[in-house]
């Protein structure tokens, strides 16, 4: 399967902060949206930032739609959206002046489609974007990053801080994207549920790490949890632990296949586990 | 290109109405008063404010994430830079006009304002030159170092580019040491003209190759 993004033992250390982005390495199919989990400090921006050349890496390769992207492949850059967290852009701007800098600066620049995601997202286009709302700034970022018809959506937090509701929209725009085989979404976030909605692959990074990746439908399906007593614990085949994390009256076990250590382990008790739990306990937990 | 000026123009505007209001009304003052300084004080402030203005706003951009956002757009770092210089130049355009008009008034209802007319050359020679000067500091110091500085960096760019602007002035004069002639003050008007524009050509790439180098 062709990849339209790939990143390959990226590094990238500051020295000030003493933060270093450890040898990552993944990928994103064409046709599918990737979700980037990590808490705060994690390594997600720094990594978006790596593949976006805002940052620059110290060492490894990333590669967008087969290429490496320089500051003067502008080219490339016509067809990646971006969606930071936050004001994406200048609060004394209308919607209407965006647009109008936005037309001088992609090529295919759609004022109709624009126009449209502002009508749909209720956004007047004469309105200082000072007096918008966090979601309708973060609405407003997102109808700019599909006007020019990009083909990889790389949203970074796009969705904190917005209201259920809000971000159920927002959602639903990202599936009608990606829609297209020819469309990708790099999205993190430290909002799991949406990610368990809509992602296809989750990768989870930790302390500028990446401690796991997997496709959404093997987390939902065949990653379980196994709430076991420390006797119990004691007794089970280290090769099935993933992690583990001691809790006041119990260990959380996390297996990576759920339905053969049932068996396995007639007596254990196995609970489904959410993206969100994944994350406590890799992040959290302990390895064997 | 378009798109980045499109930009650098909506950063600009709004204050640049407000100093354009200041302007026009000191213009009235000035053109009713006969006041050979204040006329030169008038000139000047035309065209180092506007300029000054427009290299003001780029500190703007970065109070929201569009300065990191504007990487990610189909333009170079060479480009957005290009653009910033290129927007000082026009906004000193519009100070040069400013200082036209109130000094082609003052002309036309009082005389000629100053000592000789070819005097009005050298102070469109200084007002310019300290202009550049100015836009050539600040740019490179800009980036190296953080937009939050971008106060401080004016301030230190435009006292730098009035004492280099003095001590060319200063330089020839004593080189020039006899009487000042037509031919030598249009040399002195010259010489200060294009030290300031060779400034403003190196400070180009020395800004791009700072600029290169940033991360957001």
């Amino acid at each position: 399967m062709d990849n339209i993004l790939e990143l390959h033992q990226v590094c990238k250390t500051f020295p000030r902060t003493n933060f270093t982005l450890d040898h990552v390495s993944f990928s994103i199919p064409y046709g599918s949206i990737m979700g980037f989990v990590g808490e705060n400090g994690a390594g997600k921006t720094t990594t978006i930032g790596c593949v976006l050349n805002t940052v620059s890496k110290d060492s490894g390769t990333i590669k967008i739609f087969g290429k490496e992207l320089a500051d003067t492949d502008t080219e490339l850059k016509e067809k990646i959206g971006v969606v930071y967290d936050g004001d994406n852009f200048p609060a004394y701007w209308t919607a209407e002046q965006l647009s109008d800098v936005m037309q001088g600066l992609y090529a295919n620049w759609d004022n109709d489609l624009f126009k449209k995601y502002l009508n749909d997202f209720r956004l007047l286009p004469n309105q200082k974007i000072k007096s918008y709302s966090r979601g309708m700034t973060m609405k407003l970022a997102v109808a700019a990053a599909l006007s020019h018809h990009p083909q990889l959506l790389i949203l970074d937090e796009a969705t904190s801080g917005l209201d259920p509701i809000m971000r159920d929209d927002m959602l639903d725009v990202f599936l009608e994207f990606v829609q297209d085989e020819n469309h990708s979404i790099l999205l993190s976030s430290h909002i799991t549920s949406d990610l368990e909605k809509i992602a296809d692959y989750i990768t989870f990074i930790h302390n500028g790490k990446l401690i796991m990746a997997a496709s959404k439908n093997d987390l939902v399906y065949n990653f379980a949890v196994m709430r076991c007593k420390e006797s119990q614990f004691l007794e089970l085949d280290p090769g099935d632990i993933l992690v583990y994390r001691k809790r006041d009256y119990q260990i959380d076990v996390l297996v990576s296949n759920g339905n053969e250590i049932q068996r396995k382990y007639r007596n254990a008790v196995i609970d489904h586990v959410s993206v969100d739990e994944i994350m406590l306990l890799l992040v959290k937990g302990e390895r064997v | 290109m378009k798109g980045l000026l499109k930009n650098n123009f909506y950063a600009v505007r709004s204050s640049a109405k407000v100093f354009s209001a200041f302007m026009f009304l000191l213009g009235v003052f000035v053109i009713v008063v006969v006041s050979q300084q204040l006329l030169l004080f008038y000139m000047l402030l035309g065209m180092i404010g506007f300029s000054m203005n427009a290299v003001a706003s780029m500190g703007k951009e970065y109070i929201s994430k569009w300065g990191k956002y504007k990487l990610t757009t189909p333009v170079k770092r060479a480009d957005i830079v290009k653009s910033y210089f290129i927007n000082q130049l026009i906004w000193l355009a519009v100070g040069i006009i400013f200082a036209v008009i109130g000094m082609g008034l003052s002309w036309l209802l009082h005389g000629c304002p100053f000592g000789q007319s070819i005097d009005a050359l050298l102070m469109f020679s200084a007002g310019i030159s300290i202009s550049l000067f100015a836009g050539a500091i600040f740019f490179p110091l800009f980036y190296l170092g953080g937009e939050e500085r971008t106060g401080v960096f004016l301030v230190i760019s435009l006292l730098c580019a009035i004492g280099i602007t003095m001590a060319i002035s200063t330089f020839i004069n004593i080189a020039l040491i006899s009487e000042m002639t037509i031919w030598k003050i249009i040399l002195k008007a010259a010489v200060m003209l294009a030290c300031s524009l060779l400034a403003l050509a190196l400070s180009y790439p020395l800004t791009v190759a700072i600029f290169r180098r940033k991360e957001y």
